[in-house]
């Protein structure tokens, strides 16, 4: 939230906000040598754990009935939404907590560019996953297909050469894969690197015997023979400590992969998860994007759905039924006016839990969790990003650090056509996956913006020692939650496999059900509840899933 | 030194004299304003010089900003392994940033074309200058450590500082840059800082107690001032070393440096330092990129040019009657100012652009071209080479279909493709790409003197005949040489080769390749 925001709202507003925040205010830099780096931290409302936890919300005192009430406004939420609509169902609603819908797929602007608040990249899907080809196709990114009926993607949105690029040993090299860092010289790398591609094609190319692949996207249509089953049972360090790969620069590259896409490390990422990431696409695979990321995905869905859409809408109890006279099956939903401070009760037929799993024990009346208690855990987030008043030279689209524990910088104006310079923006990604997500997100809420703005900038300068006279803006989105942890034992337990299962005219849709964060599975859940509900209800309707 | 914990501020056996005590006060916060002018100016010199020399101001300014804070930072932490002498150490540190900044604008302008690695230097020198600037304020704090209480000393001197800073930044591009020159600026503010030595010099005698020193500062303040007084010839000499030619104009703009040349009635045009025409042997390149194409098109009435905002081949463009129109699209407006207003130089284009027939836009190609309602009949397309990732975007699939939805039926285009001898692999990908876009393309090729055998291809919807008539007024084409062009002898044949995508930019690693064998810099010739 920046302070100009919070000014526009007005007292009210200002009042419940700063309940939500409890991140420290915005604080101007003093620091001479920094002199003209404006920002502040943004968006993202931490306290709102505490507020489930704790209660005492108003009353309702006004009811709305609807037939389908969507609870949370991300992928998942907004991909319902967007199934609904599709399907000729009108009579739902969506209630979102922040401001904006989108979640970790929301996006900002500035007079320069816009630019991705979380995930900024969708991979050209491959044929399991009908639905993003659906909505891609809709979205105009296929103007043409090849003989064989393949979609031929627009070469606007698909990444530009050059893409990534890695620093390492106080150079940039070209390229980001095992084999660009291996040092050919180096003994037993080579041999490694083999064996380890080997195994890549050997995961990517298996099918079972009903022509499941190993690793799927979505995760649901993966394979559940036990010999790739097994493999969550283990760690990817451990894997890779059993085949006996202790390349440093493989295990590198492996590592950053886990943190790239889940925010884990290689001894916390399941060897099954990690494998996903490799075997789960084709070779070579190309990928959409655009300056806002995956925030230009947010905007198609809302232009569909965004009459049914009500933001700053904080649900705080998700009960089943409303005593004498209300219909079987019904669902009644609480959320609080995080603007007016007043709260509505929605009753309606069927809901859609469109939040993150880990909320639901204290929003829904009697949920108890299948399986573990406390099984799904979440790794926090910072994303920074950095308006600069010209791009770093050579700059490709992402651009890596290999002695950091941050994921380097993707450039906003990458897919821009321009020749001539300009300024830019820079998104920069750190996942705060040491020790263990509880500590990480209690010290990531006590740094204030100067803070990451110093840890931010320190990292940077190993690469550009001048980048502190390129940056005039510093924004730094906290994101507590923002990605669930697929450690060992997740992605096949009992409480990720029967996530899915109704509570009551209650259905589940999120992206953390698959154990894996990417829109693919966002989606999925979002398009399968909501094919579920219409099910249920009687309503006819084609499936995309 | 280090582990001498408490550093002495003056020599404690010449305490200050109280009378003279406020006189030297304001005389060394005088000085902290002063200096703070001249570091700044020392550094807004090294980004302006840098641009001028290697183009593009904003990475040159932004380096070279980003390298001297740094070195600043250096020089203030340096500071604190000073701490005796200090009066005698600031006058020390005085005459050397008078000389190294002083200096520093003849050093950069005649150390670039003579000396391999010119960035060493420029980097070296600011490096040198922000590490000398940075021990002067943390020094003369500790001078007046004694005088004020500390909050009003910090007080003091980083509002002088900044003031300084204000100083500067108002006096560089208001008065110094058009009225003094970049030459002498560097000499004028190097004797300040002479200056603040000299009166240091003189109102702490007693301090320092070093004669020597005052000599020093002396004769570095005449060295410099001889600087200031020569300098109109030391600018002349350094920009005839520059280029082989004399230089009769040169100017910097957000994009490039522009400088043309003359003897002996060759004008010389170049881009950052890359030759774009003699203008002996222009016309051949010219014509050839334009009357195959132009005169092949049935009723060419109005015609596009991207790139080449010479004027050059709009001039061709003219020489076709039935043209009724053309639009000159081109990036950079100090290009187009000059061939549009300068009398001399727009006499080389035969006045074109300041024909009703032609309407002018200053714009980025790609980004015009997606905003352009416009159907043409005739497109020029003559960007720079694609040596880099931003210019070989205009050389893609993407590219050409875009402007192939600008294309008339019966419409053509001309594209200037690099040399098919030095970067073969290069000048067929683009032949491939336009194919691959949906366009009939006919490849052929000119000798231009100046540059070397180049490459152009003709793109269209329908096969392409070669023409047989030309406007009046052509030097090189005639219909048996234009048949000529379109035959490639062995050495220029087809290759194999990719497509050139937005996501491969193969042509760049292509191009790059070719030239490289080449052992020369794209395009043709550069100093
Ligand atoms: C930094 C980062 C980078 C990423 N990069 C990529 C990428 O490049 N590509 C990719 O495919 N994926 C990426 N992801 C994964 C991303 O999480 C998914 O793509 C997708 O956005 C997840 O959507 P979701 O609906 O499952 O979850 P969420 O985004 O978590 O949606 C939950 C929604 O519920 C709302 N909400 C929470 N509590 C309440 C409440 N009490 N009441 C009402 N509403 C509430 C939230 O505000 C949010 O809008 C990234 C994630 C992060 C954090």
């Amino acid at each position: 939230m920046t302070r100009r925001t919070l000014l526009r709202m007005g007292p009210a507003a200002a009042a419940a906000v700063a309940v939500r925040c409890s991140s420290p205010p915005p604080s101007s830099p003093l620091d001479p040598g920094r002199a003209g780096i404006t920002g502040a931290i943004v968006g993202a409302s931490h306290a709102t754990g505490h507020r489930l936890r704790e209660g005492g919300f108003p009353e309702p005192r006004e009811t709305r009935d609807v037939s389908v009430i969507i609870v949370g406004g991300g992928m998942a939420g907004l991909s319902a939404a967007w199934k609904l609509s599709k399907s000729g169902f009108d009579d739902y609603a969506l209630l979102e907590l922040e401001s904006e819908a989108g979640g970790n797929s929301r996006s900002g602007r500035n007079d320069v560019s816009a630019y991705p608040w979380g995930a900024h990249y969708l991979p050209v899907p491959p044929p399991e996953a009908p639905a993003v080809r659906e909505l891609l196709e809709e979205m105009g990114m296929v103007p043409s297909y090849g003989a064989d009926g393949e979609p031929i993607y627009d070469p606007r949105h698909l990444c530009h050469a050059p893409q990534e690029r890695v620093f390492v040993d106080g150079a940039w090299r070209d390229g980001l894969s095992a084999q660009d860092l291996l040092d050919p010289e180096g003994t037993g790398t080579v041999a490694v690197l083999t064996e380890f591609e080997a195994q890549v094609r050997a995961y990517r190319n298996y099918r079972d015997a009903s022509g499941r692949r190993a690793f799927a996207i979505p995760v649901a249509a993966s394979t559940t023979d036990a010999e790739i089953v097994a493999l969550d049972d283990i760690s990817m360090r451990d894997y890779f400590d059993r085949a006996g790969w202790s390349s440093e620069p493989l295990r590198w590259y492996v590592d950053y992969c886990c943190r790239d896409d889940y925010g884990c490390t290689l001894e916390t990422t399941s060897a099954w998860a990690g494998w996903h990431y490799f075997c789960s696409r084709p070779a070579e695979g190309q990928y959409l994007t655009w300056p806002e990321g995956n925030g230009r995905i947010v905007q198609h869905l809302l232009d569909r759905v965004a009459d049914h859409v009500r933001t700053g809408m904080l649900v705080y109890r998700v009960g089943t039924g409303g005593g004498p006279g209300s219909p079987t099956g019904a669902t009644e939903v609480d959320a609080v006016d995080t603007v007016r401070g007043t709260a509505v009760r929605y009753r309606a037929r069927r809901a859609i839990y469109a939040l993150p799993r880990f909320t639901a024990g204290h929003v829904i009346d009697g949920y108890a969790p299948p399986g573990a208690p406390d099984a799904f855990t979440y790794c926090p987030w910072m994303v920074a990003n950095l308006t600069v008043s010209r791009l770093p030279v050579d700059a490709a689209w992402d651009n890596v650090l290999y002695d950091s524990p941050s994921l380097g910088y993707v450039v906003a104006t990458h897919q821009n056509l321009r020749i001539a310079p300009g300024p830019s923006v820079l998104t920069y990604y750190r996942p705060l996956s040491v020790p263990n997500p509880a500590v990480a997100r209690t010290w990531m809420l006590e740094q204030r913006w100067d803070d990451w703005v110093s840890l931010v900038l320190a990292d940077l300068s190993q690469a550009h020692p001048e980048i502190e006279s390129l940056v005039r803006h510093i924004d730094v989105m906290l994101w507590g939650h923002a990605m669930i942890r697929p450690v060992p034992g997740f992605v096949w337990g009992a409480s990720r496999r029967r996530a899915e299962e109704p509570h009551g005219a209650i259905r589940f849709a999120h992206s953390d059900m698959s154990g894996i964060s990417i829109f693919e599975e966002a989606q999925y859940h979002g398009v399968r509840a909501a094919e579920a509900v219409m099910r249920d209800l009687g309503h006819a309707h084609t499936s995309s899933v | 030194m280090p582990g001498t914990m408490s550093p002495e501020l003056m020599d404690p056996t010449n305490p200050p004299s109280t009378e003279h005590a406020g006189l030297k006060t304001r005389a060394l916060l005088v000085s902290v304003f002063t200096i703070a002018t001249c570091g700044l100016i020392y550094e807004l010199l090294a980004g302006t010089i840098a641009s001028y020399l290697l183009g593009d101001s904003v990475t040159q300014f932004s380096t070279i900003i980003g390298v001297y804070l740094f070195a600043m930072g250096v020089g203030s932490y340096l500071s604190r392994y000073f701490d005796r002498d200090l009066i005698a150490r600031f006058i020390v540190i005085e005459i050397l940033v008078g000389v190294v900044g002083g200096i520093s604008s003849p050093v950069l302008f005649f150390s670039f074309g003579q000396i391999q690695s010119f960035r060493v230097v420029l980097y070296g020198w600011v490096t040198m200058t922000g590490i000398l600037v940075g021990l002067e304020i943390p020094f003369l704090i500790r001078i007046l450590e004694d005088q004020f209480p500390l909050r009003d000393l910090v007080s003091k001197v980083l509002s002088l500082d900044y003031l300084g800073a204000l100083a500067a930044s108002l006096l560089f591009p208001l008065w110094l840059v058009p009225q003094v020159g970049l030459m002498r600026s560097s000499f004028v503010f190097g004797v300040l800082n002479l200056l603040v030595a000299v009166w240091t010099c003189h109102l702490f005698r007693r301090e320092h107690g070093r004669p020597w020193l005052t000599a020093q500062a002396y004769a570095a303040l005449v060295l410099l001032l001889l600087g200031a007084v020569y300098s109109d010839d030391l600018t002349e000499r350094s920009e005839r070393l520059l280029y082989e030619d004399p230089v009769i104009f040169s100017r910097a703009s957000p994009y490039q440096r522009v400088v043309l040349t003359q003897r002996d009635g060759e004008v010389r045009l170049f881009l950052n330092g890359d030759l774009q025409f003699s203008s002996l042997d222009e016309y051949r390149y010219h014509e050839a990129l334009v009357h195959p194409g132009l005169a092949a098109v049935a009723e060419p009435r109005q015609a596009l040019v991207l790139g080449g905002g010479d004027g050059m081949a709009v001039r061709e463009i003219l020489k076709d009657d039935r043209v009724e129109h053309v639009t000159l699209v081109d990036l950079d407006p100090v290009m187009t100012d000059i061939f549009v207003d300068h009398d001399g130089f727009a006499a080389l284009n035969d006045y074109a652009l300041r024909s009703p027939r032609v309407e002018l836009v200053n714009a980025d190609a790609f980004v015009w071209l997606d905003a352009d309602a416009g159907r043409y009949d005739f497109i020029v397309v003559d960007f720079p080479d694609p040596s880099n990732f931003s210019l070989g975007k205009l050389y893609t699939t993407t590219f050409y279909r875009r402007l192939a939805a600008h294309l008339n039926p019966g419409g053509v285009m001309a594209i200037q493709s690099t040399s098919p001898l030095v970067s073969r692999q290069a000048f067929w990908c683009i032949v491939d790409t336009v194919r691959a876009s949906g366009l009939q393309a006919t490849p052929y090729h000119a000798s231009v003197p100046t540059f070397g055998e180049w490459g152009y291809v003709v793109a269209s919807r329908e096969p392409f005949r070669v023409p047989e008539r030309f406007p009046a007024g052509l030097r090189f084409l005639t219909p048996a040489v234009t048949r000529a062009l379109f035959e490639f002898p062995a050495d220029m044949a087809p290759v194999p080769v990719e497509v050139n995508h937005l996501n491969n930019q193969i042509l760049v690693q292509y191009h790059a390749d070719g030239w490289d064998q080449y052992s020369r810099t794209p395009p043709p010739v550069s100093e």
